[in-house]
């Protein structure tokens, strides 16, 4: 269960629940909670010499405060009640601890959990926690408050689907450790237990179900939160972790406006800044008093590209579909809208995933094979294809969609663009009420993390995790392996086949990967280098979500 | 000398209880020494004709923008994007390579309607009802003035999200109905005040004297001198309303893309960091708006010290 | 006298209980409810049910309404229902950024519009009258949207002298506070200049011929003594009525300028409980901002009535 979490659009003042979308290329709407891949790093070597950005080899200092603009606002801290996009994510790594952490080769290392460790036949995982561990109110992490944890999350209707596709059940085997069994073998199961799924909030939270006092284990404790104003958290002197979080208090302050941010960072208004918005990230990419970290995140970034319902007219119709995807020029919406930061990508992975099919079949533009699929598919449609592409209301997307409308309407498919208010935009997703919308998701540490997002098995029904609703046997019998199958051999096999069969039925159109950044003054160091316990590198920044507990600051 | 400022505010309490209460616009016609240059014989004078001349283009643009040898505002060249004036683009491109000039022509008829329309019928049934309350004292006027207040008092902005929330799609003329609706219970108020302030006076207390039937009151002795307020407001309106339009687009309401006005061009302008990249995009439907706006005041100023006795003896 | 006030006091009363039913039915007007917003992907209608009768909404609407005006008397606006914070607290935040907003923006609107009206007043159609007249009317084709970020880009980006965005609050320091309001103020102010300018001149120019100004000038008082002593309190009416009406409508309409600044005003906060269908915020919100312009109006309105007793019936 993974997703890309909610994102927050231009107009993120809409802080509550529904995310938005942003950025640069077609970037959709995320879904509430579940999972994102977190504290990831790239596939390559990382060097942790100083000269890469976000990186320090320098001796940290402790003390000072830093104030991170992101790109909306959450509705509250409680994991099964609130909808946790990137700034969800990003606040809860503050004051929460995952069980695990996807370290920079791509695993999932133990991080508040001791161990994961599954039976022979992968179905069951046991998880044990680290002794002496204690909450911000004292109270201790044991296997009763991890139970506690899964117990609220199953029974609460936001986040219980996406857990029972998971799991099945789960119980206490000792003080400290909990066995879960899994609905069939899931091999990446510890990569769940790095999203959303596996922040372990006190029990007196979970009792009082209250999701605007958090009670963590993590590295800073909320002190103060006005809703679209400021969060700060001060530091906890009992972390788990001796010797961090470095910093004495962290800030956050979520700031809708794409420019509005970016003028607060040069204008040091904020010490650092997340966005997606291609201009400002180009902008400061060549600013020497700034530093900025780019994704791609470890395993799969989160993809922008237009999501095609495959069940109402015209889009259930492939012909079309494949028409769609022939009338795209790529290229020039990527160079339109991209300032040159965004890159087409027509995969389902980036370029460097061994996950990645280099003939992934995926159609490249081509107008006149898209005239020709438009004049055999119209007939099957009443003579004319028409289409509606929507997108919540972020200029960018706006524009992008009208470039959109324009280069299918070369084809011979008549479209009409509109924006969808945010959590009409969600609902509409999830009951399949639209034709062509504006989608961001799929960054995954792994891709098992994707499954209910894809697979036909949720695909039917009113409300489907599956929004394209396609139904592809190949495809789920290619997901399974890649879920079931622990060779990775034999995973790399079955999701070069998912690659290719997205390509074939296309309920996705592909743009590029979606360009999230973390850009800081020379002042905040080492902000995307997390040092994991037993020694290991993670990033500390990736997919719009990042994480404070390296980060130190100089004056 | 100490005495002369109290005498003089003595005097200014008792004179000043000959003008009208609320909007006090007109006053009597006061012997103070002409040092004005103009007088009726002479026109409306030269800037008054170029104004005029510049309104009627504009207008005339608007009405034939689909006749006139213009480029297709929703056309998107991609070779020409965010270019600068030149022979091809009079006015540049925009971010999608579309002709600026044409966009402003289109646009102008988007925000033109959205401008003067809602303002016209606002003074139609806002400004006879405004007068019809201001001369009538009495329950009609107490309740009316109440609705008014209620309906001003109350936050357009959620009036307008809501209606169009179920009103789909948003469109010109449902546009120029929400506008029209903001916009009357004000000109109500306006026009109702300046009533207010001339139905006491003299002149109508005579008419009323002599037999005339309220009609007649109604537009000729109170009409004629409603109408210099009236016009200042209805054009500081149409502003207004031309960049309420803006402000909507900024929000995502205004009208459907890619069909364009004046107020979605410049919200354009002023996203995705286009200011700096393309300041055109903003500056020529900003200077457009500037243009008429400073046009229209201009004449209706000049209308107004021309057909005002007083003024013009100043 | 006091009959007078309590009138107007039951008027308020009456007003304000109008209002609060118009909110109330605006917002529950709205397609889809919170529920929606709250359960996401989640939203069957099994859970959609549950959640309905969890948050109350699954009454019928004359009983919510009851309830909602019963907990508003014992001080209880309900509280969102997302983050759950309570009406109370986000108005605690929103309402001292508008005030501040309102107060610094017309107070620098004033500070320009008050000197260039009376400037403007003694030479009525000169030189200075007339660029004064025409600039102030090209200011109202400066909408906010766009002088803010023009604003930003000079004082805060490149200048560095205040920040870009976020409201500090006044216990944090008198200047931080200023300097956070400063850009969004002047942006505001800009509009309102026009107004002031053009009702202040129109009623100074109108005063200037009365009777009693001729006398006083007779007595040898020079213009600009009588202009100050005893011209601007009479002419300040339509001012002061101007004033009520923009001030009044400010606390929403600012939302533009409060989404640039990221200020979690009433403005911002209403558009984005409205779009997350968060009946209760948005009913706080519109009625407080309502009863704001409410009240700011019968103050002025009482103000007036001290300033001259005629206004009794308008």
């Amino acid at each position: 269960m993974a997703d890309s979490a909610d994102r927050y659009d231009r107009r993120a003042f809409l802080a509550r629940g529904a995310a938005g979308a942003a950025a640069l290329g077609l970037a959709g709407v995320g879904l509430p909670a579940l999972l994102e891949g977190c504290g990831s790093s790239t596939p390559s070597k990382p060097r942790l010499s100083s000269s890469t950005p976000g990186v320090s080899t320098a001796t940290p200092r402790r003390g000072g405060s830093i104030t991170v603009g992101l790109n909306s606002e959450i509705d509250g801290f409680l994991p099964s009640a609130s909808h946790f996009d990137n700034s969800g994510l990003t606040y809860a790594n503050t004051i929460f601890d995952t069980l695990t952490v996807v370290a920079a080769d791509g695993s999932a290392k133990p991080y508040l959990a001791q161990s994961v460790t599954p039976n022979p036949d992968m179905t069951v995982w046991t998880i044990t926690l680290r002794p002496g561990v204690t909450f911000h109110d004292g109270s201790p992490l044991n296997a009763d408050v991890l139970k506690a944890n899964f117990d609220a999350l199953q029974s609460s209707p936001l986040t219980g689907p996406a857990l029972n596709g998971v799991v099945a059940s789960f119980q206490k085997v000792s003080d400290l450790a909990m066995a879960v069994h899994c609905v069939e073998p899931i091999v990446a199961f510890p990569h769940y237990l790095s999203t959303q799924l596996g922040y372990v909030i006190g029990m007196a939270q979970l009792q009082s179900a209250s999701s605007t006092k958090p009670i963590g284990t993590g590295p800073f404790s909320l002190e103060t939160w006005v809703p679209n104003d400021h969060f700060t958290a001060k530091r906890n002197p009992h972390y788990w972790r001796s010797g961090f979080p470095y910093l004495d208090s962290v800030t956050y302050k979520p700031i809708a406006i794409d420019e509005s941010r970016e003028n607060s960072l040069t204008s040091r208004t904020i010490d650092m800044m997340v966005s997606h918005d291609p201009n400002a990230i180009k902008a400061l990419r060549a600013n020497a008093s700034f530093q900025q970290v780019l994704n791609p995140s470890v395993g799969q970034g989160d993809m922008d590209f237009i999501i095609l319902n495959t069940e109402t007219e015209p889009t259930n119709d492939l012909m079309v579909r494949q028409a769609l995807a022939y009338a795209t020029n790529v290229d020039e919406l990527v160079k339109l809208f991209g300032a040159g930061v965004a890159k087409p990508n027509l995969s389902l992975f980036p370029p460097g995933s061994p996950y990645r099919a280099d003939d992934n079949g995926y159609p490249a533009y081509d107008l006149a094979k898209a005239k020709q699929l438009v004049a055999q598919a119209a007939p099957n449609h009443g003579g004319k294809i028409e289409l509606a592409l929507a997108t919540v209301t972020d200029p960018r997307l706006l524009n992008e969609i009208q470039a959109l409308a324009s280069m299918w309407g070369l084809a011979g498919i008549q479209t009409t663009v509109s924006t969808v208010e945010q959590v009409t935009f969600i609902d509409n997703l999830v009951t399949g009420k639209f034709q062509a919308y504006t989608d961001e998701q799929f960054g995954a540490s792994d891709p098992d993390l994707n499954y209910v997002w894809m697979s036909p098995t949720t695909a039917n029904g009113v409300i489907a995790l599956n929004f394209s609703r396609n139904k592809d046997d190949a495809l789920e019998a290619a997901l399974q392996k890649g879920r079931t199958m622990s060779d990775p051999a034999d995973r790399i096999q079955a999701y070069q086949e998912v690659d290719r069969r997205l390509s074939a039925d296309l309920p996705y159109l592909w743009a590029s990967l979606a360009t999230w950044s973390l850009t800081g003054s020379n002042a905040v160091m080492n902000f995307n280098n997390l040092t994991l316990p037993d020694g290991s590198h993670a990033r500390g920044f990736a997919d719009g979500v990042y994480d404070p507990t390296s980060t130190w600051r100089v004056s | 000398m100490a005495e002369l400022p109290s005498q003089a505010s003595l005097e200014s309490e008792s004179f000043a209880s000959l003008s009208g209460h609320g909007l006090r616009v007109q006053g009597l016609a006061a012997g103070l020494p002409a040092s004005g240059i103009l007088s009726k014989k002479k026109g409306l004078g030269v800037t008054f004709w170029v104004c005029t001349a510049w309104v009627a283009l504009m207008i005339l643009l608007a009405v034939l923008a689909s006749v006139l040898p213009l480029k297709a505002p929703n056309f998107q060249d991609y070779s020409s994007v965010n270019v600068g004036p030149t022979a091809r683009h009079i006015l540049g491109t925009d971010d999608l390579g579309r002709d600026l000039l044409s966009r402003v022509i289109f646009g102008s008829r988007v925000s033109l309607v959205i401008g003067f329309v809602p303002i016209v019928l606002g003074l139609i049934v806002g400004g006879s009802l405004g007068l019809l309350a201001g001369y009538r004292a009495g329950p009609v006027d107490t309740v009316l003035n109440a609705v008014s207040f209620v309906l001003i008092a109350f936050p357009a902005l959620l009036a307008v999200m809501v209606i169009e929330a179920f009103w789909k799609p948003v469109v010109l003329w449902k546009l120029t109905l929400m506008f029209a609706f903001v916009s009357a219970p004000l000109l109500f108020r306006v026009i109702r005040a300046s009533t207010l302030s001339f139905a006491s006076r003299e002149f109508v207390v005579a008419a009323r004297a002599t037999g005339a039937k309220t009609s007649r009151i109604l537009l000729r002795e109170l009409l004629p001198n409603i109408v210099p307020a009236a016009v200042s407001f209805a054009l500081i309106g149409v502003a207004l309303l031309i960049v309420l339009e803006g402000s909507l687009a900024f929000l995502g309401l205004s009208i459907g893309l890619p069909t364009s006005s004046l107020g979605n061009i410049i919200n354009d302008g002023v996203n995705s960091n286009n200011l700096q990249l393309n300041p055109y995009i903003a500056l020529w439907p900003s200077l457009y708006i500037f243009l008429l706006l400073t046009a229209l005041n201009l004449m209706a100023d000049r209308l107004r010290s021309y057909f005002d006795l007083r003024e013009v003896k100043l | 006298m006091l009959r007078f006030v309590a009138n107007r006091l039951l008027q308020l009363v009456v007003i304000c209980f109008l209002i609060s039913i118009f909110a109330f039915l605006l917002v529950h007007l709205l397609p889809g409810d919170p529920a929606k917003t709250i359960l996401g992907p989640n939203d069957t209608p099994a859970n959609h049910a549950i959640l309905l009768k969890q948050l109350g909404l699954n009454k019928g609407l004359v009983s919510q309404y009851a309830t909602w005006i019963i907990n508003i008397f014992h001080g209880n606006l309900g509280a969102s229902f997302l983050t759950k914070e309570s009406v109370t607290t986000s108005l605690g935040v929103a309402v001292p950024i508008d005030l501040e907003l309102v107060i610094v923006s017309q107070v620098l609107a004033l500070i320009v519009a008050i000197p260039m009206a009376l400037l403007a007043a003694l030479r009525p159609n000169r030189a200075f009258d007339r660029i004064a007249t025409t600039s102030t009317f090209g200011m109202l084709s400066l909408p906010t949207f766009v002088a803010g970020p023009l604003l930003v880009l000079l004082f805060a980006v490149t200048l560095k002298w205040v920040p870009a965005t976020g409201f500090v609050r006044l216990s944090q320091g008198f200047g931080a506070n200023l300097k956070s309001v400063i850009l969004p103020s002047v942006a505001l102010a800009i509009g309102s200049v026009t107004v002031y300018y053009r009702l202040l001149r129109a009623d100074l120019i109108a005063t200037l011929q009365e009777d009693f100004v001729t006398m006083a000038r007779s007595k040898g008082l020079s213009t600009r003594y009588i202009l100050v002593r005893h011209v601007m309190r009479p002419s300040s009416f339509s001012l002061l009525a101007g004033a009520g009406i923009t001030i009044g409508t400010l606390f929403t309409g600012a939302f533009v300028v409060e989404i640039l600044f990221q200020l979690p005003g009433i403005g911002y906060q209403l558009v984005s409980a409205i779009y997350a269908n968060d009946y209760l915020v948005v009913q706080g919100m519109a009625l407080v901002a309502a009863v704001a312009f409410v009240v700011v109006n019968f103050a002025i309105d009482f103000l007036l009535t001290v300033l001259d007793p005629r206004v009794r019936r308008g």
